[in-house]
């Protein structure tokens, strides 16, 4: 996955905020995935069709960190998520 | 409950011409059931032994018993998988869970299959602390409290367990012929609560990796992975109840009731979880009091 890539979630896919967590759950097949509230942020701008350089974008400017870092840490989840079936390519 | 239920006579389980939509597994590999679209309803089929044809609405439950297959199982087999998944068609919640009362609350557990949140309930239910459910534990939410309906009277137990806690005492229903637990109705020996009781505690049973009884408390997000895996849910592709499904969970995961439960799975041992489980129950019962005072 590069960070041009946009992703998208697949209908049956959803999330719920618990505390502060968020669970990401596919119904049908069971597979669900806990996020952090950065995590949360990152599923949050995926799910609004951003490509994965933009979410960083969008982080950099939210959060003190290394660009180097997030984008480091964006592409993992991202690739996380898709060996999962909770996001797939848009 | 308010799921009409009619056995019908007994019918072949005839091949159904379009695949199953989702099915159930034991874990070493035999087939459990198989859910079928019938219509606008739903078709389950436990090989061998039923059919049952459910409304689209999930009100009405008509069960076909496979040839020669005897009418309790046919019912036992209705009263603990079928109706809990009717009701879900309905938007109700349900959990593979067993309950009983404490101090006038109840205290729920929940398990997989084998985990012994029924011998639990049969060991508290024997030593006089009512159950409310051994399984299919029905949740409603009433104004702002989640409460916990009761199920009909009756425990199933494995055998051994019937003989380490029942005993002679209790009258049994009749055996049902697809595993060796039995059916015990409750009466006296066997206290059952008949009311709805206010949840206050959601027990997760662990894998028995301990050697004195263990109490610790899940996070919310935790809490909810559990509770979406111990579900009864009839259609799994029906996206707008999953969602609202999802919904009344998220809800449910909020609540501050949640703790991890693991113990030895020995008989010796039960007296020792009781304890455990009921000071437990009543400590928290009594710092939530304290907290509106």
């Amino acid at each position: 996955m590069n960070l041009s890539d946009k992703v998208s979630i697949p209908t049956q896919v959803m999330a719920r905020t618990v505390g502060d967590e968020t669970v990401i759950l596919d119904l049908a097949s069971g597979t669900y995935f806990g996020l952090d509230p950065v995590g949360a942020r990152i599923w949050g701008l995926m799910g609004e069709g951003a490509t994965l350089a933009e979410i960083c974008a969008t982080m950099l400017d939210e959060y003190e960190v290394e660009r180097e870092q997030l984008e480091a840490d964006v592409l993992r989840l991202a690739a996380e998520l898709a060996e999962r079936g909770l996001i797939g390519p848009a | 409950m308010t799921v009409r239920y009619t056995e019908q006579p007994e019918r072949p389980l005839a091949p159904v011409g379009e695949v199953a939509f989702h099915q159930w597994v034991f874990p070493d590999g035999t087939l459990w059931t198989q859910f079928f679209r019938q219509g606008a309803g739903y078709l389950l089929r436990f090989p061998e032994l039923a059919d049952f044809e459910v409304s689209a609405d999930g009100c009405t439950v008509q069960g076909f018993p496979a040839p020669g297959v005897p009418s309790p199982t046919v019912e036992h087999l209705y009263l603990n998988q079928v109706m809990p998944l009717a009701l879900s068609r309905q938007g109700k919640l349900v959990l593979h869970g067993s309950a009983v009362e404490i101090g006038g609350q109840g205290a729920a557990f929940l398990g997989e299959s084998g985990r012994g949140k029924s011998t639990l309930a049969a060991s508290f239910a024997t030593e006089g602390t009512r159950f409310l459910t051994d399984d299919g534990l029905l949740l409603e939410w009433v104004d702002d409290r989640c409460m916990i309906l009761p199920s009909h009277p009756s425990i199933r137990l494995w055998e051994d367990s019937q003989d380490a806690l029942v005993g002679e005492r209790t009258a049994m229903a009749p055996a049902v012929c697809f595993t060796s637990k039995s059916r015990f109705l409750a009466g006296p020996g066997i206290a059952f609560c008949d009311e709805a009781r206010p949840l206050r505690r959601l027990f997760l049973l662990g894998e028995a990796q301990v050697e004195t009884p263990t109490i610790e408390p899940l996070r919310p997000a935790e809490a909810l992975i559990e509770l979406v895996k111990h579900s009864f849910l009839l259609d799994i592709e029906a996206r707008d109840m999953l969602a609202r499904h999802f919904d009344d969970l998220s809800r449910l995961a909020a609540l501050p009731i949640y703790y991890r439960l693991d113990y030895p799975r020995s008989y010796a041992a039960l007296p020792a979880v009781r304890e455990a489980v009921i000071r437990h129950a009543l400590e928290q019962s009594e710092s939530i009091e304290h907290e509106f005072v």
